[in-house]
């Protein structure tokens, strides 16, 4: 929980020491509050307030801990808000009123439910053992039956004497479901004496809640609530009204896991302790207590869990492998797609639907979407080619028929060169079209066609690839440049002004019109796009050449000529995931304008860019993400100071890392804009310098609603210290917005026709 | 010290929107709390369960569903078997024999089935097309007009038809109007903007937000079924205040859990006993996210859901 700046100050000294390096106590408890400050920087705050402090700042929910097990440290009410973080889990019941033989047959059945779905394991995690007759040796051995089985317990048991019994045999992993308003002090004892969770159950919630308080004033907070009622209706007000308290009234008595005992509430049906246990999976049972679990029941209930908690920031990857369909063996054809699971499931059940054996090759992509990898350089030849390397798939299939996505149709020559022994096809443009694709094998024509090029090739003396310096490349591979008056001056760029630098996003591959003159190396779309962006006022321009494998780097550098030799040396951004190409396009950059961008570095796998930036004398974007969107600005913050110590033990000035908040969709994350302007409050705060695609918040907007968003969004961020966007400089309302913001922030002084300028 | 939860009722309350007529209609939302939250207010009207009647229900292979529905041959004997079944609140006359890309059924045949259906049936009755946009508009706009004064839920104009549809079955017709979109809050709010434009009553539109069989990316649905009831309830977003109906029948029995053959999956037993669980499963996430009426499939769903909502209410 954030505390707020007041609430640190009532506890303050406030003497206004300046020791901390603040001009006032008022002043330094607010930076504590917003995570810009250290609280140890203060050494005056009393022992007393500081433990105040920590208990306010502990989580509102504790997480307990059994065996490999986490339960509960939950922060939010709903999955959407940020993420739940300790999936639910199952225990199947055995009861001392069962003879022996129905306790062994459910004790066999519970194991047999054990398997994989993308990526995780599924199976019965707890057994919970039931005590109703009172006798500790009955319990005792029932409980050592239950414990042979290697998985954690639950013991279900009021008696103090037959807890006793069964702690003595259950070993470690193990919650003591047993404290009540009446034995609370008993059960406490035991519990706490054998290291194990304590688990509390009262008539109603209010005796629960004084019974936590007892437990709590005993030192005991290693506990998990017990919140089956007499009914389900019951049960589910209990499990609500608990999390509810913990986290919206913030009192952390309920801070706890809850387990629900469906084996009581819905005794003898499984079908309906199905339909409860999906009910409890979304609303807040951190163990479920089933009578049984079989195939049946294990599939839906773990598919949905594992849809409950996946991580909303994070994309659902499966495993990258060849799944067969429809009985497929090494003579059917191949269909490769990415590891996103959506992607997966629409590609694989629509070949399910054609009915044809067919191998689904799934490629590491990171989890992102066909064209979103392909951007990102998630999705190449390379990747593919290293997962059919993995996947040992040439050895695995003989058919040699290759169909690839027909979004990345562009990719099929790279492909094709570096999969030389596969007939490589381009597949339908959307999932809903393979089934009539596959089933009239329309993909026949093109893996003959691929196979007599293959041939032809082969014939041909191959060429000895060597791979040549910049200079020999720039020498042989890069056409000179012809200088086009394009009736556009570039007006210079003073790094030293405070004004906002706008980077203008319209040369792009993924446009059809620039990766088609990127190409075939034609320079009037590109020159017509960047006359037009620096007549709008684009302070940078920046260069998508692509993910670019091949000629990378004469393709960059032919780029950064061609646009600077034009354009009096306007600055570039220099955007792909090539990174030879960026070290070549800086080779040939002119920096009389401002030193080249390197866009961009990230703190997981292009941390690498930074130092390309620093090797180069470049400035680096360096986007506050890892693998997915950053959960909070916490994971933000924490990718910003690890790129920063990263770039300034390499050298460079601070000035030159960029950070990028990663603008979110309003259409989709419309409650997290308002932690990435606070995020951008923070760069700032810091002294740093930050950009970013701006006009990502209105993805999917209508036409003439998006200038709109996208001004109002880029006066609200320059508010909070946004340095520099990277956007679409032909948005009229957005630049001059963009112009105005810089007269109220003093950046560039006013005169009637500051707009013109 | 003693502890008095803090109740959670809302100003905000979902429409009550009625279906069918006579003593056997029924009326879903009403509520001004979360689903099943009657710790924090009472649920006026509990959630509802339509049978499915399919046009292509002979094609079912469950040998429990067929020894159910044993000697119906028609639309109408499935409906009259459908509409006995014990908690069945409505009956979903379901038309996916009229996609033209499939049996492409007459729109004739499938109005003359319906007719026939609405004259024997007591019970509410709620229609679903084909999933395709053309047809669908066409047979709706002959079936709205074929069932007039039935009170008739169509499922459902959707972003690309609702010009046709909602003049047809809502303006022409005054027959109730399903607003169908795909796990995506934004354009479930703008297309009841756009209905309200055409001058459709917003207190005669359910939603269909789209939903998933649990396992299949439910998390999408489950986040927008929350995040739809959070703005129609804490922000009191008329918009988004119209009752929910989940086509649960329509996501879970082709996945692969229910399909999958005992002899392909030896481990995973009975097959029809699987894609009951699938149903009941994914049935009971969406009532839980927010869904005012589901539509199912097999009558021991029906059954285990009823009583479900029956203990929870």
């Amino acid at each position: 929980m954030a505390l707020k700046g007041l609430d640190i100050f009532k506890l303050s000294p406030k003497t206004n020491c300046k020791e901390c390096g603040c001009p006032t106590c008022m002043a330094f408890c607010m930076k504590v509050a917003q995570g810009a400050v250290e609280l140890s920087k203060c050494p005056h705050f009393s022992e007393e307030a500081l433990a105040t402090l920590n208990s306010a700042t502990a989580p509102l929910m504790k997480t307990v801990s059994v065996g490999e097990h986490k339960l509960g440290g939950e922060t939010v009410l709903f999955r959407h808000e940020k993420t739940l973080v300790n999936k639910n889990l199952y225990a199947v019941s055995v009861c001392t009123c069962m003879d022996e033989a129905t306790v062994d047959a459910k004790l066999a059945d519970l194991q047999k439910v054990d398997y994989e779905r993308i990526g995780e394991r599924m199976y019965v995690e707890f057994v919970q053992v039931s005590n109703c007759q009172n006798d500790p040796a009955v319990y005792a051995k029932l409980t050592e039956k239950a414990a042979a089985t290697g998985r954690p317990l639950v013991l279900e048991c009021w008696d103090v004497e037959c807890a006793k019994a069964a702690l003595a045999v259950a070993g470690k992993n193990v919650i003591l479901d047993g404290a009540t308003p009446e034995n609370w002090e008993a059960m406490n004892a035991l519990a706490t004496e054998a290291g194990v969770v304590l688990g509390v159950w009262a008539e109603n919630i209010s005796d629960l809640y004084d019974t936590v308080k007892n437990l709590e004033a005993k030192g005991n907070k290693n506990l998990v609530l017990d919140v089956t009622g007499k009914t389900a209706k019951e049960t589910l007000a209990n499990a609500v009204n608990v999390r509810r308290t913990a986290l919206k009234q913030e009192d952390r008595t309920f801070g706890y896991p809850s387990i629900v005992n469906l084996a009581k509430v819905a005794k003898g049906d499984d079908r309906l302790q199905t339909a409860y246990a999906s009910m409890f999976t979304e609303k807040y049972a951190s163990i479920i207590v089933m009578e049984n679990m079989t195939y049946a029941q294990a599939l839906p209930l773990y598919g949905l869990r594992q849809n409950i908690y996946t991580d909303p920031q994070k994309p659902m990857k499966v495993e990258a492998k060849i799944y067969p369909i429809n009985g497929a063996d090494e003579n059917s054809p191949c269909c490769l797609t990415v590891d996103f699971a959506l992607t997966y499931f629409l590609v694989s059940g629509e070949l399910e639907r054609s009915g044809q054996p067919v191998n689904l090759i799934i490629t590491d992509a990171s989890g992102m979407s066909v064209l979103t990898a392909w951007a990102a350089g998630k999705l190449s030849s390379s990747t593919i080619k290293k997962t059919f390397e993995e996947l040992d798939v040439a050895n695995k299939i003989k058919n040699r028929t290759l169909i690839i996505p027909g979004k990345v149709a562009v990719m099929k020559g790279e492909i094709q060169d570096k999969l030389p022994e596969w007939n490589v096809v381009v597949g339908p443009l959307e999932a809903v079209q393979l089934p009539k694709y596959i089933k009239d094998k329309e993909y026949e024509a093109g893996a003959k066609a691929a196979e007599a090029e293959r041939a032809a090739k082969a014939g041909a003396v191959k060429e000895e690839v060597k791979e040549l310096s910049f200079d020999e490349l720039l020498a042989t591979k890069v056409p000179a440049i012809e200088v086009v008056d394009m009736g556009v001056k570039y007006g210079g760029y003073n790094p030293e002004s405070k004004t906002f630098v706008t980077i203008g996003e319209r040369i792009h591959c993924i446009a059809p019109a620039i990766r088609k003159a990127m190409d075939e190396r034609d320079p009037a779309p590109i020159l017509e796009r960047a006359a037009a962006q620096i007549k709008a006022g684009a302070t940078y321009l920046d260069v998508n050449i692509g993910p670019a494998e091949k000629d990378g780097p004469e393709r960059m550098m032919w780029a950064v000529k061609l646009l600077q030799e034009n354009f009096d040396n306007v600055p570039l951004a220099l955007d792909t995931a090539n990174m030879r190409a960026i070290e070549a396009g800086i080779k040939v950059y002119n920096r009389t304008n401002g030193k080249p961008i390197v866009n961009s570095a990230d703190a997981g796998s292009r941390i690498g860019y930074i130092d390309l930036a620093a090797a180069n004398d470049a400035i680096c974007i360096a986007l506050c993400s890892a693998d997915g969107i950053a959960k909070d600005n916490e994971e933000r913050m924490m990718h910003c100071d690890n790129m920063l110590e990263r770039g300034l033990s390499l050298g460079m000035s601070s000035d030159d890392l960029w950070f990028d908040p990663l603008f979110l969709v309003v259409k989709g994350m419309q409650d997290k804009q308002m932690e990435v302007l606070e995020a951008i409050k923070m760069f700032s705060d810091k002294g740093l310098k930050s950009t970013g695609g701006l006009s990502n918040n209105s993805n999917g907007a209508p036409k003439e609603v998006r200038p709109i968003m996208d001004s109002t969004l880029v006066a609200m961020c320059m508010m909070q210290g946004l340095t520099s966007a990277i956007v679409n400089p032909n948005d009229r309302r957005l630049m001059e917005t963009i112009k105005s913001c810089d007269i109220f922030k003093n950046h560039v002084l006013y005169s009637d026709s500051y707009l013109d300028l | 010290m003693s502890f008095t939860p803090k109740t959670g009722a809302f100003s905000g309350k979902i429409n009550a929107v009625t279906l069918g007529t006579g003593d056997k209609a029924i009326v879903i939302g009403g509520q001004n709390v979360l689903p099943f939250y009657t710790f924090d207010a009472p649920i006026e009207n509990a959630p509802k369960i339509g049978v499915e009647v399919s046009d292509l229900a002979a094609q079912w292979n469950w040998p429990e569903l067929s020894a159910f529905y044993a000697g119906c041959t028609t639309m109408v004997d499935y409906a009259k078997k459908a509409e006995s079944i014990e908690g069945a609140d409505f009956i979903c006359l379901n038309f996916p024999g009229a996609d033209p890309n499939g049996e492409d059924r007459s729109v004739a045949d499938c109005v003359a089935d319906a007719k026939a259906v609405a004259e024997v049936v007591t019970k509410p009755i709620v229609v679903m097309g084909c999933k395709n946009l053309e047809k669908d508009a066409e047979l709706f706009t002959a079936m709205a007009e074929a069932l007039a004064g039935k009170n008739v839920l169509f499922m459902s104009a959707k972003n690309e038809n609702y010009k046709t549809v909602g003049a047809s079955v809502a303006l022409a017709n005054g027959q109730k109007l399903g607003a169908e979109t795909a796990d995506d809050i934004n354009l479930a709010k703008q297309l009841n903007i756009m209905l309200k434009g055409l001058n459709v009553n917003p207190e005669s539109v359910v939603m269909d937000i789209g939903t998933a069989a649990v396992g299949y990316g439910y998390e999408y649905a489950a986040s927008t079924f929350d995040r739809i009831r959070l703005a129609a309830l804490a922000q009191g977003d008329a918009d988004l205040q119209m009752p929910i109906l989940a086509a649960v029948c329509n996501d879970t029995w082709g996945v692969k859990e229910s399909t999958a053959s005992e002899e392909d999956e030896p481990a995973w037993g009975c097959r029809e006993e699987r894609a009951i669980s699938m149903e009941v499963s994914t049935a009971a996430a969406d009532l839980t996210g927010g869904a005012d009426a589901v539509v199912l499939r097999h009558p021991a769903s029906v059954a285990t859901i009823k009583k479900f909502i029956t203990e929870l209410v």
